[in-house]
């Protein structure tokens, strides 16, 4: 046994390593991992307390209501409110003056009131300007220049699809 | 080193050892494989039998893109981008626009995922009249697929990607160390690395809305009903009568993720 001295050093060796090693594992792996799989559990309630940004058109019509009311009724009542002018959370969110307001998207550095006002065509393009692979269906526009003057309008560079047409209901103006 | 006696194994005993035991590793070896292989998901199986095997087990979600009604105007990726603060040059939702031309020539095309929209026709082959214009074309919406069988999740060394009991295939964007590993393991291109949080990022599903008891934003979005998300696993929403009256594919089937994003009037040159 005069080699015993050599085991017991080895073994409080190993002891001290798992020790250690346990030790800082229950440090570093977070309590509520692997409870459902290979993953921490509370990541789902991480994942789920993000706003919602998009409220929604019943939202949008709680302030605006003439313009919610007429879209409603509208043909044009498909394409949400928040389609054509952005979410509407950090919009609702200035408007009351709310300092918790917090997204930093280019949304709010573009737009004082934190929505898109909308310019009048690009909005209407995104859907109505024809590409071959659209349904007939849709009512598109192939040429805006020859689309002006066919209606007895002028066209200029600066002619906008509003000029003449409601955007809201889809009723001409004039 | 003892001499080598007459009770040693023979060159012809030891021969004879290694080719029995060989012989009967190999055939138990085959059985397993041959047991393995059968429980492994048939790559073309219907999806709609999966579809219907989820009735009844809780809440298991599904999203279903009809290609035949998609009409490209990319609200769904700006909305997505809105909602999600997805950064400029990367898509967790893209549409992709594909036309036929008489040759037998495809164009595949999807500017900025489709996000401002698209040309007529597509930029690539400028001839939109004559016996060279274009003959077919639609567009198809490209989204997570998150599937039953994930590559993604198997290859995570920190168990930072994972799937909830409703189906949805997550980040834990605490854990993640931003590897890539599962940005490469995906074999639709679902997943990129957000340059602003240096963690893997992809399609939720909107989780954050679902919970709230609203639709995914590009579902909310879509001006022609062509993105449909629901419960499965209840035969009466409005996914599972879609799901039962339509023919459905995935893509890649034969990749045997098992996607729960299934389309409908899927082409075979759709990849």
């Amino acid at each position: 046994m005069r080699h015993a001295g050599h085991f017991v050093r080895l073994l409080a060796l190993v002891v001290i390593t798992v020790v250690g090693f346990l030790y800082v594992r229950s440090l570093v792996v977070p309590k509520d991992f692997g409870v459902k799989g290979h993953f921490r559990l509370s990541a789902i309630d991480d994942e789920g307390k993000r706003e919602a940004r998009h409220i929604g058109s019943d939202a949008c019509a709680e302030c605006h209501d003439e313009i919610g009311a007429a879209w409603k009724a509208g043909k044009h009542h498909i394409p949400q409110c928040e389609n054509c002018h952005g979410p509407g959370l950090l919009h609702t969110k200035v408007v009351a003056e709310d300092s918790t307001a917090g997204y930093t998207d280019k949304i709010l550095k573009q737009f004082p009131k934190a929505i898109n006002p909308g310019t009048g065509i690009t909005e209407c393009k995104w859907c109505h300007l024809k590409t071959f692979e659209r349904p007939s269906s849709l009512k598109y526009i192939v040429n805006v220049e020859k689309h002006i003057t066919e209606h007895q309008g002028t066209f200029s560079p600066a002619s906008r699809c509003i000029d003449c047409h409601n955007p809201h209901t889809t009723v001409v103006k004039r | 080193m003892s001499p080598i006696t007459p009770d040693d194994v023979t060159r012809r005993e030891f021969l004879e050892t290694v080719a029995k035991t060989g012989g009967q590793s190999f055939l138990f070896g085959s059985l397993f494989v041959n047991t393995a292989l059968l429980r492994l998901p048939q790559a073309g199986a219907d999806p709609k039998s999966r579809a219907e095997a989820e009735v009844g087990k809780g809440i298991v979600y599904g999203f279903v893109v009809d290609t035949t009604k998609c009409i490209g105007c990319g609200s769904c990726v700006r909305a997505c981008r809105a909602e999600n603060g997805v950064p400029e040059g990367y898509n967790r939702t893209w549409v992709e626009q594909y036309t036929f031309y008489p040759d037998g020539e495809v164009f595949v095309n999807s500017p900025n995922g489709g996000e401002n929209g698209f040309a007529d026709p597509a930029p690539t082959r400028n001839k939109p009249t004559g016996p060279e214009a274009p003959m077919r074309g639609f567009f198809v919406p490209k989204l997570c697929n998150h599937c039953i069988d994930t590559p993604c999740i198997q290859v995570c060394p920190v168990g930072a990607s994972f799937k909830t009991d409703e189906g949805v295939v997550l980040v834990d964007h605490e854990r993640c160390v931003g590897c890539g590993y599962c940005v490469q393991a995906c074999p639709f291109g679902s997943r990129y690395l957000n340059p602003e949080t240096g963690t893997a990022d992809k399609c939720t599903w909107c989780h954050h809305r679902v919970i709230k008891g609203l639709l995914p934003a590009c579902v909310v979005s879509c001006p022609a009903e062509a993105r449909i998300f629901g419960n499965v696993s209840d035969p009466e929403s409005t996914i599972s009568r879609i799901l039962a009256t339509n023919r459905v594919q995935v893509l890649k089937s034969f990749l045997g993720t098992r996607p729960r994003t299934r389309y409908i009037g899927l082409d075979s040159e759709v990849i």
